[in-house]
């Protein structure tokens, strides 16, 4: 399963939401069963962002983990394939740019927004592979990943994104 | 430094002697397998013990760079040519490191921050080693190994602060430490005397397992914490 280019990747950081990106939230939150209209939180910096995900979110991960454990009843990926490995380090790559760019050095925050990236791509290729459409949660969270977005999740009654 | 001129590529590793291949082959594979090991057994599954998101991508993270070591070492396995049966974890009983049962988070980061060390040391000795793509490929994954131990030993500081989970750091290192230095493998080696006379490694594993013991005694001693007394083997 093809991936796309990680050329986007970060580059939209703290802008603005658009009409389409406010569309994939709405219809991500929907897909996954939750509350399509929660207020959305635009986080501002690397900081802020760091702040919120240290926060626990598993009322929201737990959702997204059944639906990752039900793809995997029908599709199983290798961790290990090198194509996928070439992929996961570009997306590293593209995280630490954006970081740097911004005056953020913390190679912990870079990690984790690169691990970020690594499981929505993985998501996403599990969706795929199980035959879903574009109105899947994971092909709809990984249109604001690959176009420049970091999604946080859900935190309490808002969602979260950088 | 290694007396043992460099062997810089693999075209020349096929000129060497038959007894210095197969030292080399032992170390590649058995660094292919703990790689592969560590990533399906520690890593992975601990992305789920995770507490915030960011612990989890963190996480999920270093599982990738652990696969992708792996991934490096098999690849010059291959080039060299280890049976791909002989890469197989269905063929090979893994170190008892690898049995420990992954239960909880604090656990996991008592893994990375002791485990890891054991894996840092293990590196260490192929930093200088005579087979310039097996020296390479240490060189390659030591700056991300020592970012995974102290990942552990950050997450450890975190959680001795709250003393119910200071307490589980402590259980979780009195339960995984005991089996650390046998990785080290058996003092008086014959193995490791072939790597040293080859130049491949530097140390005798009574070496490294004594330097293991004195770097983890320091990093726990830092969480006020202690180590259970072992007995070392002679």
């Amino acid at each position: 399963m093809r991936v796309e280019s990680p050329e986007a990747w970060f580059c939209a950081l703290g802008e603005a939401l658009g009409q389409a990106e406010e569309a994939d939230i709405a219809a991500y939150l929907a897909a996954l069963g939750l509350a399509a209209r929660l207020p959305t939180l635009v986080v501002a910096s690397w900081s802020q962002a760091a702040e919120i995900a240290r926060t626990p979110a598993e009322r929201w991960w737990s959702v997204e983990e059944a639906e990752r454990a039900r793809l995997e009843r029908v599709a199983r990926l290798d961790p290990a394939d090198r194509e996928w490995l070439a992929l996961t380090d570009a997306l590293h790559g593209a995280a630490a740019v954006a970081a740097a760019r911004s005056g953020c050095a913390d190679q912990g925050l870079i990690r984790a927004a690169a691990g970020a990236a690594t499981y929505a791509a993985h998501q996403y290729r599990l969706a795929r592979d199980a035959g879903a459409g574009d109105e899947h949660p994971f092909v709809r969270k990984y249109a604001l990943f690959s176009g420049g977005r970091w999604p946080l999740g859900v935190y309490g009654d808002r969602f979260a994104i950088f | 430094m290694s007396a043992y001129p460099p062997v810089k590529t693999v075209e020349e590793f096929f000129k060497q002697p038959a007894e210095y291949q197969d030292a080399v082959r032992k170390i590649v594979r058995s660094h292919a397998l703990n790689e592969l090991y560590g990533a399906q057994v520690f890593d992975e599954p601990a992305i789920a013990l995770a507490p915030t998101p960011y612990a989890k991508w963190l996480t999920c993270r270093v599982a990738m760079e652990e696969y992708h070591h792996h991934v490096r070492f098999k690849e010059l396995a291959d080039q060299i040519g280890v049976k791909p049966e002989a890469l197989d974890t269905k063929n090979k009983r893994p170190l008892n490191i690898f049995e420990f049962p992954l239960k909880t988070w604090e656990e996991f980061c008592v893994i990375k921050m002791l485990g890891d060390l054991a894996e840092i040391l293990q590196v260490e000795d192929l930093l200088h080693c005579s087979f310039v793509p097996l020296r390479n490929i240490a060189r390659t994954t030591m700056p991300e190994e020592k970012f995974h131990a102290q990942f552990g030993a950050d997450f450890c500081v975190d959680l001795v602060e709250a003393p119910e989970s200071r307490a589980r750091v402590q259980d979780a290192i009195n339960r995984f430490y005991p089996e650390a230095p046998k990785f080290f493998g058996a003092s008086g080696s014959k193995n490791n005397e072939l790597y040293r006379k080859y130049g491949i490694k530097l140390r005798k594993n009574e070496e490294m397992r004594a330097d293991y013991i004195a770097r983890a005694k320091d990093i726990v001693g830092k969480l006020e914490l202690e180590l259970p007394e072992i007995a070392v083997a002679a």
